[in-house]
């Protein structure tokens, strides 16, 4: 498995045609451009962690989102008994989501991961449920939101303002890229993940703990989208069902990069989130915006079975 | 040993059949509701045996309700019939997804499944002539003016063409195909069996049976609504009955879909908001601990004591 790639001729195509389309729609629907920027950059934070379980330790976690919705909890019931800040609150999150990890993978993963794929998506998928109903018993399917006053902060150019709040995912999506680059190249824990992603026997055979690898992945990631869940509840309402479809999303999102290209992620992102806020920004039309990631992903398995045939 | 099986199955048939004469209405109803659950456990377990997973039973199940209610409430078919198209169409629907799909199987397959179902229900909130919208639609009256021997009988008549079907499948060569696919996929294919023809096949009749389901479900219950008729509770717990019971057989599913059934009834009332936690836990511990489910694990017992 590839992680890193460098750019090639098809990746300047890609650039040159989302610039071309970024123009056109910057001067047509600037608010679809600027908010499908903030909305994909959230998608892809999200979708990180989940192909990095997925590349490195093998399995599709089905419980991902409902991870993220956890983390969201927690922050909300900071801010309501300590009136705690949601971004002072990331720190506890990644804390209390690394050990999460811990026990989930001990408890339930690791037993799995010599299984097949079906057992795996099976287990994944009542973990899932169980998490889904553990904040559903605990704290009711009401829908919950804290109002923080700088989270409607607005900037304008021109006649056109936008909210500046939801940079944050902006920034969170690069940082959460940059990070994992670094991590799997210059230290010596992500070399040893890569190796393991490659090829979990031969890793084993030069002496890395496979077992502890794929540990501390698991729980790292599950550290990160703790975290990314916190961010997610300042700007909306959360739910104990909210995050089955951010599960769904982050799958459409590796599946169409292609599994373990982390680069392909963002330029997916980019395409879903800003294609969804184009279809929000029709009256009348905005429910089939939910759709969209369906249809991506529908497109994409046509096209990689066409040309499993013609090869 | 083969005749003493056929008076088992003879015997149950008889105490299904005459049910509704010595149980009361809530313990009918109490039936009908597990035996909705038996059939989408058996058709979900179908699929599986061929090693691919379809989270998409709600899906399906919701389409078979509206298709229903719709056929029956505009098109003013006969309540049945109306039953039959709303398999139709679940199985129509199950068709073109699984030639698409199936082309990439387990991962994708399971994956594009589980989002089928909250898709449809996009769909059934966004075309509010048709389908009603958010509030759905209602049916002015349930089937045969909601007479529970009736009804009990409709269902029974699904559950036991499931269970029918779900057999002739074991004994026919779908069966050999099936297992042959799940085992080695290559080997399937080198020794020429179609294996997406089979695929395809065994979804869009799964499918079509969950769809029939519905129908059933939406004429009892007298509505169909986005979120009564694509309720994950439709895919989650019979995943639940058919690991408790032992997947990939007949006997399995239908044992695990009576006894998780008939607790469910308890837990409903002990912990109206949070009984599904019961099941998610269920199919963890069932996978961790024991994979073949009760009947599984019996027969592995009785196995190894001869």
């Amino acid at each position: 498995m590839k992680l890193i790639k460098r750019l090639g001729q098809r990746d300047y195509q890609i650039a040159v045609i989302s610039i071309i389309v970024a123009v056109v729609l910057a001067y047509w629907k600037p608010y679809v451009l600027v908010e499908g920027v903030q909305r994909s950059c959230l998608y892809a934070a999200i979708a990180l962690p989940m192909a990095l379980i997925l590349g490195l330790v093998g399995i599709i976690n089905l419980a991902h989102g409902d991870f993220m919705m956890l983390g969201a909890y927690l922050a909300y019931w900071l801010n309501v008994y300590t009136g705690m800040d949601p971004f002072l609150a990331i720190i506890p999150a990644l804390v209390a989501f690394f050990v999460i990890g811990i026990i989930s993978y001990l408890a339930t993963i690791k037993h799995v991961l010599g299984e097949e794929e079906l057992i795996q998506l099976l287990l994944t998928f009542g973990l899932a449920m169980v998490l889904q109903q553990i904040a559903n018993l605990l704290w009711t399917s009401q829908p919950r939101k804290i109002i923080l006053g700088y989270v409607s902060s607005s900037a304008s150019i021109g006649s056109f303002s936008f909210g500046t709040f939801e940079f944050v995912y902006v920034a969170a999506a690069i940082a959460m890229h940059v990070g994992l680059l670094l991590f799997l190249k210059k230290t010596r824990l992500g070399q040893a993940a890569l190796a393991v992603g490659q090829n979990p026997r031969g890793a084993k055979l030069v002496g890395i703990n496979v077992d502890r690898t794929y540990l501390i992945v698991f729980s790292i990631s599950i550290a990160l989208v703790g975290a990314i869940g916190v961010l997610f509840m300042t700007r909306h309402s959360i739910f104990p069902m909210v995050g089955g479809a951010f599960t769904m999303k982050s799958f459409c999102l590796i599946a169409v990069a292609g599994m373990g290209n982390i680069a392909g992620i963002i330029w997916v992102s980019l395409i879903l989130g800003i294609s969804e806020n184009f279809v929000l920004s029709f009256m009348g039309y905005a429910g089939w915006a939910d759709i969209i990631f369906f249809a991506l992903i529908f497109l994409v398995i046509i096209i990689r079975s066409h040309q499993r045939r013609v090869r | 040993m083969r005749n003493w099986r056929y008076l088992v199955y003879a015997l149950a048939v008889i105490v299904f059949m005459t049910l509704p004469f010595y149980t009361g209405v809530y313990l009918l109803n109490v039936a009908g509701y597990i035996l909705i659950f038996m059939t989408l456990t058996l058709t979900w377990d179908m699929l599986l045996r061929s090693g691919q997973i379809s989270f998409g039973i709600y899906g399906f199940f919701g389409v078979g309700a509206y298709t229903a209610v719709i056929t029956f409430l505009d098109a003013g078919v006969y309540p049945l019939f109306s039953i039959f198209l709303g398999g139709i169409s679940a199985g129509l629907i199950a068709l073109v997804i699984g030639l698409v799909v199936l082309q990439l199987r387990q991962l994708y397959f399971a994956i594009v499944t589980l989002a089928l179902g909250g898709i449809f229900m996009v769909v059934a909130r966004n075309i509010p002539e048709l389908t009603g919208g958010p509030e759905g639609r209602v049916l002015p009256s349930t089937i045969f003016d909601g007479d529970p021997t009736k009804t009990y009988w409709l269902i029974l008549a699904v559950a036991f063409l499931t269970v029918i079907i779900s057999n002739l499948f074991q004994k026919s060569r779908v069966h050999f195909a099936v297992t042959s696919i799940r085992d080695d996929e290559i080997v399937a294919r080198s020794s020429g069996i179609n294996v997406f023809k089979y695929l395809v096949f065994l979804f869009s009749v799964t499918s079509a049976i969950q769809g029939l389901a519905g129908g059933v479900y939406g004429h009892i219950y007298g509505f169909a609504s986005p979120e009564g008729s694509f309720d994950l509770n439709f895919v989650l717990l019979p995943m639940a009955m058919a690991l408790l019971g032992g997947i990939y057989t007949t006997l399995g599913p239908v044992i695990g879909a009576m006894l998780l059934g008939s607790i469910s009834e308890f837990l409903k009332l002990l912990m109206p908001y949070g009984h599904l936690l019961v099941y998610g836990i269920i199919i963890i511990v069932v996978i961790l601990f024991f994979p073949r489910g009760i009947v599984g694990t019996l027969a592995k017992r009785f196995q190894k004591k001869r």
